[in-house]
């Protein structure tokens, strides 16, 4: 794993202060990033320093007692059955797990696009990309910030190579002209927020199928 | 404004727990706030404690210490009082619950009921997804070999945080508060801070750098 998502974006990550579009996608690279795991862990960390330093607000008279009540209400609680880790991406069934996906649609040759139903927060829209070897995407730049975890197959554009599992954090001030790696099929998650802003040929035509 | 949600939600005594006790159903010990911060090997030693044999004494030692704190972060994360206390409740409970998914070779207890509480502030917000996928460290079955002293472990984690707070500045530290714990925007801060939206985010980059520098990778 070569490119991660920036310090901030993790930290806000850890805070739970992420859209769920952009959470989606950095959960996506932490699941398949130890050393991210470890980043969020430390971020956590500060957290949890931030809840024992904090001004406590007293709670409610009996809010203790009525939390004593609650237990006895509770199961005697047994050991739980360690549920599976489950990946966020399942690369087997190319699927993302808990979000419904919609159709692969083809949006021009050699690339489709596929939306991922989140409830759109702050602007911020969920979709997979899926396109050919080789294909050039066209230029763009961003309106906002855009946030990519490869899934399958790598991409190369002027920040290096980026192959399943690398994190591309980019914002406004990144123009992108990427092409698809040689030898196998790529698919992305993106979460964007405001638009990209395409030029050229490909780029006006695409453009109204990426607005959606 | 927060002093203001703090005042309707005590005035409209919502919590069912405070009817409960106006109507004498449950003995009234005021609750309490406890002041003073227990060590990291302390407040673990209560999370254990809950998990090995159940120990009342223990969650209320925990009730005491976490749901106030609790309470304070949610209402600085702008939630009005009632619903900050509600979920303060439920974070408890969930502590009761998971005790014994607790280990602290992975996380100090703070972290860990931190990360309980932003899970309940994020489905709260119906967002169960991304709660279950951060719960995806502490479901995995590897076990590491404990090491020679884990209380060690625990205290000296904390005090690498604290450590690392200490290094940055003044004007970091701010930010890093409404950012992270304040769940500001940037574009919040940088109105209250009256500086320009560049510079604030330059400022949370250099910030969230620097803790990372520090902090290295805390597993």
């Amino acid at each position: 794993m070569r490119h991660h998502p920036k310090n901030e974006t993790l930290a806000a990550f850890a805070a739970g202060q992420l859209d769920e579009g952009r959470a989606l996608v950095v959960a996506t690279h932490v699941s398949l990033c130890a050393e991210c795991r470890g980043a969020v862990a430390a971020f956590e960390a500060v957290g949890g320093e931030m809840l024992n330093s904090v001004e406590p607000v007293a709670m409610s008279d009996g809010a203790r007692e009525h939390a004593l009540a609650l237990l006895d209400r509770e199961p005697s609680p047994v050991a739980p059955a360690k549920p599976a880790p489950r990946p966020v991406w399942q690369a087997e069934q190319e699927t993302l797990l808990g979000y419904d996906l919609g159709p692969w649609r083809w949006v021009s040759p050699g690339l489709h696009y596929r939306a991922v139903k989140t409830p759109e927060v702050g602007g911020t829209r969920v979709f997979m990309l899926k396109a050919v070897p080789g294909l050039k995407i066209p230029a763009h730049a961003h309106t906002g910030t855009e946030l990519t975890c490869v899934l399958k197959g790598a991409f190369i554009h002027e920040g290096g190579r980026y192959a399943a599992g690398d994190c591309d954090d980019a914002d406004q001030d990144d123009v992108h002209n990427p092409m698809i790696d040689e030898g196998e099929v790529c698919i992305c998650l993106v979460a964007m927020q405001g638009n990209i802003e395409l030029t050229g040929f490909f780029g006006r035509m695409i453009q109204p199928f990426i607005r959606i | 404004m927060q002093a203001v949600n703090w005042q309707n939600g005590l005035e409209q005594g919502a919590h069912p727990a405070g009817l409960l006790l106006k109507a004498g159903k449950l003995h009234d010990r005021p609750a309490q706030t406890d002041l003073r911060v227990k060590s990291p090997a302390e407040l673990a030693r209560l999370i254990e404690a809950v998990a090995a044999r159940q120990d009342r004494d223990a969650f209320v030692a925990l009730f005491d210490h976490f749901a106030p704190r609790i309470k304070a972060f949610l209402m600085r994360s702008n939630l009005p009082a009632a619903a900050a206390e509600e979920l303060a409740q439920e974070a408890l409970l969930t502590v009761w619950r998971k005790a014994s998914q607790f280990d602290r070779q992975r996380a100090g207890a703070s972290s860990w009921i931190f990360a309980i509480a932003r899970n309940l502030r994020i489905d709260s917000a119906r967002r169960e997804m991304r709660a279950k996928v951060l719960d995806l460290e502490a479901n995995e079955d590897s076990e590491p070999p404990a090491p020679p002293d884990a209380e060690l472990l625990a205290s000296e984690r904390e005090q690498r945080v604290r450590a690392a707070l200490d290094h940055l500045t003044d004007e970091q530290r701010r930010v890093v508060r409404l950012s992270f714990f304040d769940g500001k925007a940037h574009g919040d801060i940088a109105t209250e801070l009256e500086l320009p939206l560049g510079t604030v985010k330059s400022r949370i980059r250099l910030a969230m750098n620097r803790l990372r520098d520090v902090l290295g990778d805390l597993t």
